[in-house]
């Protein structure tokens, strides 16, 4: 959360910005089903906040209902502390955008970036003006006069952001809307609408189910699981801090490790995994403490355990039997049997030609880099917004 | 295999085309019995002379009920239209209990036979006295026309309406009737054409109905063709089938046109 601060401090200069506060939403349907529960988030002037999960996490559900396409069963979303929950749709200043993009198939693209405008009622010659200058903005000056469908899905993506900004809106919403595109428009989108986004200044609230474009994209992400916000904050929190199993598997590849907490020192644990291999982990920010003798499990992401040489120390070491070398191109990836388990390592150095299957090989990982799990995961998750 | 082939394709021929002349026939009989000289219907007909258009034409009475028709036809198509356009706007995209038979009552007009239809109409107008009048007519068939445009506009909206549209438009600040206007129009009007075309087509012919609520001044076309069949043997009757001909080729085009419309848009 206090990610956001330094943001919310710009802010306050003044200037037309507003700010965003999701409070405690529920939505609940009467055969008992949670959607979303007490979801709660602040999105600052000028920042990209995600909302990342797997369908049926309730991340669509919670922008619809900021959207205004859903009532919330419970709880207030606020535009600069104005409660804006029971107002329709028209009549809250958000430009949404939709995977498929929804142009209006009947009118040119300089209509349809018109359109906000004209439904607010500005004149003919005022609005085609303020429609072209955006067009422009988003380097589609030239196909003003085409349909939507003489353009390709890249085009199309780009009129359809043109439209949801030209009015000037609190937010910008956009529900996947990179989804059905390939890989490599996909990638070159994202980049637009990240510069698009720094220079306007505007807010997005971003719902996606791909981690990938969440990272490179998001100031913070809020990844959500069954309704609920697991966790909220920035990229590299979240992927290298995760607080749940949960968290720690959807961002990427990790290793789960049993063990036992042993002692306390200084704001971390001290932690004894199998085999009595001994090092320090971090305690996660939210949820219950671990207490001494306490069971706890470690996530490890495979790219933070290091291949040693002979004489190299790290905070916690093991010894391995390298099972299997994959070469993936930007990393290497080895299996290595140690601890009773299989350790997935991502090496983005080439190791070295003797670490082949059969290799007795040295593995070690800071305790930075430990990172404890709570596992009351899915029972009693964390509150955020709250703690 | 090329000559199996032109084998297959002779008897594909030898079969199909007595069939399509079978099912032609009828129609193409009507234009030259109309070009006859003689002064009563039959057939053959001696050629060739178009004094049965111009009798046609010239008779009050003919002219009269070919109004009439025209007027029945544009009261139903105007009723049909915004009933039907209404009715599947309403059920569009809603789930409730008793859906099913709120379509079944909009598509009874087609499957409930005409005569129980025009029956129960006769006995509803007559005690509103509107019988003998073109209204009582155009009414009745209104209520026939909006299955008609009920199922294509159906149509169209899940062809053309993507419900994103509709919620794109009102997060840019349009309200119900301004999609209504802007979005839900654009993508239904091919519909509400073609159910139009379809719906004229269907009030313009309708015979039973308009037989059982006739008046002295409320004679349509098919039924004045119809008594005329029966007692006056004029070679008009075959004049005024062959505009039926006529109209009813117009409207296939119509449609072929807002169809290929539809398709382009």
């Amino acid at each position: 959360m206090n990610v956001a601060l330094p943001i919310v401090a710009t802010a306050s200069l003044g200037e037309a910005r507003h700010y965003l506060s999701v409070e405690h939403v529920w939505k609940s349907y009467t055969s008992g089903v949670h959607v979303v529960r007490d979801v709660s988030f602040t999105l600052a002037p000028g920042e990209f906040l995600t909302l990342l999960g797997p369908s049926g996490s309730g991340k669509t559900s919670t922008l619809m209902m900021v959207a205004g396409f859903e009532a919330p069963t419970r709880g207030a979303i606020r535009v600069d502390g104005r409660d804006v929950a029971q107002l329709p749709p028209e009549r809250r200043n958000f430009g949404v955008v939709f995977q498929g993009y929804a142009l209006f198939p009947h009118m040119s693209v300089l209509d349809n970036v018109a359109f906000p405008l004209r439904m607010k009622g500005l004149g003919g010659a005022a609005r085609r003006r303020a429609a072209m200058e955006m067009l422009d903005k988003v380097g589609l000056a030239d196909f003003a006069t085409r349909r939507p469908r003489a353009l390709s899905g890249g085009q199309q993506q780009r009129v359809a952001l043109a439209r949801a900004l030209v009015f000037e809106p609190d937010a910008l919403l956009l529900d996947e809307p990179l989804g059905a595109l390939d890989r490599k428009l996909r990638e070159s989108l994202q980049i637009e609408i990240k510069e698009l986004q720094r220079r306007l200044g505007v807010s997005i609230l971003f719902v996606t189910h791909d981690q990938d474009e969440a990272m490179m994209m998001s100031d913070r992400i809020a990844v959500m699981q069954d309704g609920e916000i697991a966790q909220l904050g920035a990229p590299e929190e979240v992927y290298l801090h995760p607080e749940t199993p949960f968290v720690a598997g959807f961002l990427g590849d990790t290793n789960l490790l049993r063990g036992q907490c042993i002692a306390q020192p200084g704001g971390h644990a001290v932690v004894r995994f199998a085999d009595g291999v001994i090092g320090p982990a971090r305690l996660s920010r939210g949820g219950r403490r671990p207490g001494i003798g306490d069971a706890v499990l470690v996530s490890i992401r495979p790219e933070r355990i290091g291949l040693l040489q002979p004489d190299a120390a790290a905070d916690c070491v093991v010894e391995g039997v390298v099972a299997d070398r994959v070469f993936l191109g930007r990393h290497t990836r080895l299996e290595v049997a140690a601890l009773g388990r299989m350790l997935i390592v991502s090496a983005a150095v080439q190791p070295s030609a003797d670490v082949v299957p059969g290799a007795t090989v040295r593995l070690g990982w800071s305790g930075e880099d430990a990172q404890i799990l709570n596992e009351s995961d899915g029972q009693t998750p964390i509150r955020h917004g709250r703690a | 295999m090329a000559r199996r082939e032109a084998a297959g394709r002779a008897v594909l021929y030898a079969t199909c085309m007595p069939v399509l002349l079978f099912l032609l026939l009828p129609s193409l009989v009507i234009v030259p019995m109309a070009l006859t000289k003689g002064q009563m219907i039959q057939f053959p007909p001696i050629w060739i002379s178009v004094h049965s258009f111009t009798d046609y034409i010239e008779d009050p009475q003919w002219f009269r009920s070919t109004v009439l028709s025209f007027e029945v036809a544009a009261l139903a198509v105007a009723i049909g239209c915004i009933t039907g356009s209404a009715a599947a706007l309403a059920l569009h995209d809603r789930r409730f209990p008793g859906k099913g038979l709120v379509t079944g009552a909009i598509m009874a007009p087609i499957v409930v036979p005409l005569v129980v239809l025009a029956l129960g109409g006769y006995m509803v107008f007559a005690w509103l006295h509107l019988i003998g009048g073109w209204i009582a007519i155009g009414l009745l068939h209104g209520m026939l026309v909006t299955p008609y445009v009920f199922i294509s506009v159906q149509t169209s909206l899940v062809a053309a309406l993507n419900p994103l549209l509709v919620r794109s438009a009102r997060s840019l600040g349009a309200g119900r009737m301004s999609v209504l206007r802007h979005v839900i129009w654009p993508a239904i009007r091919p519909g509400v054409l073609a159910g139009a075309l379809l719906g004229f087509a269907v009030s313009f012919d309708e015979v039973v109905i308009a037989l059982f609520l006739q008046g002295p001044n409320a004679v349509t076309l098919p039924v004045r063709m119809f008594t005329a069949i029966q007692f006056e043997l004029t070679p008009k009757v075959a004049a005024s089938a062959s505009l039926f001909l006529l109209l009813s080729v117009l409207v296939l085009l119509a449609q072929a046109a807002v169809l290929r419309r539809r398709e382009a848009a």
